[in-house]
């Protein structure tokens, strides 16, 4: 049941990120979504997704929050709360079928033996060298452009 | 069990549809988060629920590719609005067309 919740609030969350007009209030949505599909995976058993998903996006929305509020202009008028209940109530009809739908899942014939870390150090070590890379490029290619920008200016 | 192939269409839909429909950069740049969110859940439910670490594994990498799609997006909206002082994608539009025809008038003369 509380699973089932947590979809209904993750979508309403969603529609709302979208529909509101201001993006203080649409990062703040886009906040609780991202809390309850932290919460959707601590609750399915991936635990080490839950805690990635949570770390980065505490990261994006830091960023998104002061992006938002350096860059937003103030909407010409307030949308009626009618409207936004109207979205609310869309939502939930939009989560309904997640609920009388259900899916069943055909477990693995053997319990699989590969953890977390095996599967990432062992199996995976190379994809996660050349991660490390693409990150660094693009956080040089990012220092590049803003430098190139300011000197544009000057 | 609940659908979480479901739940996460309804995410890209929710996504493509605000991907469509909204003009401005930040609420685009939502979208394409939700989007994200919605391809790696249905990722890392259904390699939960087989009891596969590989899929947690797989999307370690992917969140931080998607991190660093954000950051692309995010300094690219910077100098956009910095620049041209609006988030409009729309508006930046225009103003781009704009600045082709001039200096097409430009090349011209």
């Amino acid at each position: 049941m509380i699973t089932e919740l947590i979809a209904i609030g993750l979508v309403l969350s969603a529609c709302l990120a979208i529909y509101l007009d201001e993006a203080i209030y649409s990062v703040a949505s886009l906040a609780c979504a991202i809390i309850l599909l932290t919460l959707l995976y601590a609750l399915n058993g991936a635990s080490y997704a839950a805690v990635f998903q949570l770390a980065l996006g505490a990261g994006t929305l830091a960023v998104l929050f002061l992006t938002g509020e350096m860059l937003s202009e103030k909407p010409n008028r307030e949308k009626p709360l009618k409207n936004i209940i109207f979205v609310s109530i869309l939502a939930l009809l939009l989560s309904l079928p997640l609920i009388f739908f259900p899916i069943t899942v055909v477990p693995a014939n053997s319990s699989s033996s590969i953890t977390f870390g095996n599967a990432l150090w062992n199996l995976r070590s190379i994809d996660v060298i050349l991660q490390g890379l693409v990150i660094l490029t693009v956080s040089l290619g990012i220092v590049i452009i803003l430098h190139e920008k300011e000197r544009g200016e000057k | 069990m609940m659908n979480f192939m479901l739940l996460s269409a309804t995410l890209l839909a929710i996504g493509i549809y605000g991907l469509l429909s909204k003009r401005h950069l930040v609420k685009i740049l939502i979208s394409i988060e939700l989007i994200a969110m919605g391809a790696s859940m249905n990722f890392i439910l259904l390699a939960s629920s087989s009891n596969i670490a590989l899929g947690e594994a797989f999307l370690a990498l992917a969140f931080s590719t998607d991190t660093c799609l954000t950051a692309i997006i995010l300094a690219l909206l910077i100098i956009a609005a910095k620049k041209y002082g609006t988030c409009d994608v729309r508006k930046l539009a225009e103003i781009a067309e704009s600045e082709q025809g001039k200096n097409e008038n430009g090349g011209d003369e």
